[in-house]
């Protein structure tokens, strides 16, 4: 069984008909990658917030099946504990700053406090955080005084300092400009190299396809597909589900390049430039 | 005939505080095309369409608006001209039905009652959200609430649209719907600026590309013309778009902006039957 | 600025005070002026508190707030002067107005009480870092939550501030008035007031996730990042504040009848 292990979920919001999740099934190994697509309403948030336990927890409503994260289930045990398992970053980075603190370093802080640490711990943890995302260098300024780039940064270092297994990102570069995106992504293969798994929700699908080991693909609740970026962005019927697949994998669609052994279209430009290079020397033989 | 729409800006500059220029020494013409503003967070994006809006008044320099200074409009009468979404729709919805939200615009330039509500219907319609229209607008998603605002500009059919990051937190589809909509207002002869960080949506939609950069035009130019210069563009903190970084892995040289193109000119080189 | 905050930043005898030892000498200064009304009394004490805010460095910060309660302390004196019900003794006249010598002297007690009160919070506002005093007051069994909203309001109504501008900025650009008579600023209130309100209960609704996520409502021991600084003398100053508290008290008893 995975790090994650997802059995039969369903779920719906308080007052309301539709299950925004629909028999949800799947599994998450340490370690790896997921990117999480489809269209605004398909229910991602939602599943991001039931991994992190504030789906049964924070959100009432009706709830059906399993979340198993470390072997724990979620609906058996608090917020506060499941934290420890699993971090949670969302879209806005200015309401993810507590408001209470007045430095970066004390902002980190704030969960370890939560939790308890002793000083030592806590400074080493704060100083490990910092480096991981990169803002040794703004660790004395006001949070609020910041750019989205930067704050979001902090709001990841903030989680991340709780030393989780699992991050989960909703959406994280939503409100950030290109730069901002850039660092972002950066530090969370960081984070990946050091053994985080990391489940990201995003439109930037081109970004995400370079990044991701495996896609999980909602619509309406349901899940569609759960496999390798290739496998996903190549399917013929992402249209009718409202979504696309990255412009790689549209432009080699529309020339052919693909992959010989198993048929599916490059999802990234460094795929794409090994396909190419396979092409060329077919035509040199 | 169409009226042609356009903005005039000589020596714009503007700060907040005396001597910490956001803005400085900016010289500009905007007619016809539709154009795209790209630039780091902090170039002075947003300042510089707030004080074509008339919200905040240059510290130096003026704008002339179809032959009229900023200056000498009023609030109302810069309202019927000149229109800007912004970023957050939070900050601007408050009625509790979609059509009312929308309306209230319309309605404070002086339409009348049915008048606003047909415009406002349209404009509805436009952002595909003409079924939601008694729905309360807080029970919708931000990217839907973020239609809202849009539409309760269009209802107010300015002939001047401005868009502060309308792609931010829009799915394929709400982007698709963006562009529909500015094509449109582009064929109607409205003058349309828009504020992106999607360098993608910028290149394909946009015949024009301004680049700010710490207060100051970069560059500006055909959209075509600016793309394909990377090294300005990572100057200013941007990158090309994915099709441009596209044609270069595929080897075909010259600039795109879409993938039709992209297509097309590889198709030439790399077609398995075009075999030298 | 993105904080609210008084605090100046300066070395003094009174930024090396405990900052519950600060607490408890408002609370005493202004305990004994109710205690003893006796205007040589408090005159005395509210002198002391005027030193204290000399000796803290921070005197020119506290002279614009007693400004504002000039207003105040003006009309205590008018009304107190001629109206208080024991006036007697005639003082002096300014045209048909007159002042008695009852009337004034509970004028001066309570302007006395006032200054003395505005005074003695400035010195724990102006000397102490508010989250070192609210974390010393958590430490005291403070619920963390109620000091959460205390630290947070401080820097979040800046925050609230900025949003106001946008949201005056969007519904302008929706050719809303909002200067001119009274009827257009009250036709703006609704479109100015609705968002601020629904924005906030919004970001109020992601922080508290954002909270929750970083184990805020954990029923674990706290811990600091911030150790607590070291400061001498605290328990006897402590206990000559509260000897003089009880010292009141007990004069007060002891010359009731009297």
């Amino acid at each position: 069984m995975g790090i994650i292990s997802v059995e039969n979920l369903k779920y719906k919001y308080p007052d309301t008909d539709k299950l925004v999740l629909n028999d949800l099934s799947f599994d998450v190994e340490q370690g790896e990658y997921i990117g999480l697509i489809g269209k605004n309403t398909a229910g991602k948030s939602t599943l991001c917030f039931a991994l992190a336990g504030l789906v049964p927890h924070f959100f009432n409503g009706a709830y059906g099946g399993k979340v198993l994260i470390n072997e724990l289930e979620v609906r058996q045990h608090e917020i506060g504990e499941i934290s420890s398992h699993v971090g949670l970053v969302f879209e806005n980075p200015f309401s993810q700053m507590t408001g209470s603190k007045y430095t970066v370093y004390e902002e980190i802080a704030f969960g370890l406090e939560n939790m308890g640490l002793d000083r030592e711990t806590m400074i080493h943890r704060i100083d490990e955080s910092l480096e991981l995302l990169d803002i040794t260098g703004i660790q004395d300024k006001n949070p609020f005084d910041l750019s989205g780039g930067q704050m979001q940064r902090v709001a990841i270092a903030s989680v991340i300092a709780m030393k989780p297994d699992i991050l989960i990102l909703d959406e994280p570069t939503s409100q950030l400009d290109p730069q901002g995106t850039d660092e972002v992504f950066k530090v969370i293969e960081n984070l990946r190299k050091e053994g985080i798994t990391i489940i990201m929700a995003e439109h930037k699908i081109d970004k995400m396809a370079g990044y991701a080991d495996k896609i999980l693909f909602m619509h309406d609740g349901k899940l569609i597909d759960y496999s390798s970026p290739g496998e996903v962005f190549s399917r013929d019927d992402l249209e009718d589900y409202g979504m696309t697949a990255p412009a790689v994998t549209r432009i080699s669609k529309s020339l052919g390049i693909q992959n010989k052994q198993n048929g599916l279209y490059p999802v990234t430009l460094k795929e794409l430039s090994r396909e190419i290079g396979d092409t060329y020397e077919l035509h040199r033989n | 005939m169409i009226p042609m729409n356009s903005i005039e800006i000589k020596n714009l500059s503007f700060s907040y505080t005396a001597g910490n220029d956001v803005l400085k020494g900016i010289d500009l013409t905007l007619n016809g095309a539709a154009t795209a503003i790209v630039g780091q967070n902090g170039a002075g994006k947003s300042t510089f369409v707030k004080l074509l809006k008339g919200l905040i008044v240059p510290t130096e320099g003026e704008i002339v608006l179809n032959g009229k200074n900023t200056k000498d409009y009023t609030v109302a009468s810069l309202a019927k001209e000149i229109g800007l979404v912004f970023q957050n729709p939070n900050d601007q919805v408050f009625k509790n039905t979609v059509i009312s939200e929308v309306m209230f615009g319309p309605l404070n330039i002086g339409m009348d009652e049915q008048d606003a509500r047909e415009k406002s219907m349209e404009a509805l319609r436009k952002v595909k959200l003409d079924e939601y229209v008694d729905t309360n607008p807080y029970d919708l998603s931000l990217s839907e609430r973020k239609m809202i605002a849009i539409a309760s500009i269009l209802a107010m059919d300015p002939n001047i649209v401005i868009f502060d990051e309308p792609t931010m937190g829009q799915d394929h589809e709400g982007k698709e719907t963006l562009k529909e909509i500015i094509y449109e207002l582009r064929n109607q002869g409205k003058l349309v600026l828009c504020i992106l960080h999607d360098m993608d949506f910028a290149a394909e939609v946009f015949e024009r590309t301004i680049v700010f950069n710490q207060g100051r035009v970069q560059i500006e130019g055909p959209t075509r013309d600016i793309f394909k210069q990377k090294d300005i563009l990572h100057q200013a903190y941007l990158e090309q778009p994915i099709v441009a970084q596209i044609a270069e892995v595929l080897g075909v040289a010259g600039s795109y902006v879409t993938e039709k193109e992209v297509v097309s000119a590889a198709g030439a080189c790399h077609d398995p039957n075009f075999v030298e | 600025m993105s904080t609210m905050t008084l605090y100046v930043d300066r070395n003094s005898i009174l930024h090396n005070t405990h900052p519950l030892t600060k607490l408890l000498y408002v609370m005493v200064s202004i305990a004994i002026t109710y205690i003893i009304p006796e205007v040589t009394f408090v005159f005395t004490v509210a002198m002391i508190t005027l030193i204290l805010l000399i000796l803290g460095k921070v005197f020119r910060k506290i002279v614009p707030i007693l400004g504002l309660s000039i207003i105040l302390i003006i009309s205590i004196i008018i009304v107190q002067g001629f109206f208080h019900p024991e006036n007697q003794t005639e003082l002096f006249s300014l045209g048909f107005l007159t002042f008695y010598q009852e009337g004034l002297s509970y004028a001066a007690l309570l302007t006395l009480r006032v200054m003395n009160m505005v005074m003695s919070f400035g010195i724990l506002i102006l000397t102490t870092r508010h989250d070192e005093l609210v974390e010393a007051l958590i430490k005291k069994g403070l619920s963390p939550k109620i000091g959460y909203v205390l630290l947070s309001v401080l820097q979040l109504i800046p925050q609230m501030r900025a949003t106001m501008g946008k949201i005056t900025d969007a519904q302008r650009s929706r050719g809303m008035e909002t200067e001119g008579n009274l009827l257009v600023r009250m036709k703006a209130f609704f479109p100015l007031i609705g968002p601020v309100v629904l924005n906030s209960l919004n970001v109020t609704r992601e922080r508290a996730i954002a909270l929750e996520v970083r184990g805020f409502n954990a029923n674990r021991q706290r811990s600091f990042l911030n150790v607590s600084k070291e400061y001498r003398y605290q328990k006897l100053v402590q206990i000559l504040l509260w000897t003089a508290l009880i010292a009141a008290i007990v004069w007060r008893i002891v010359t009731w009848g009297s």
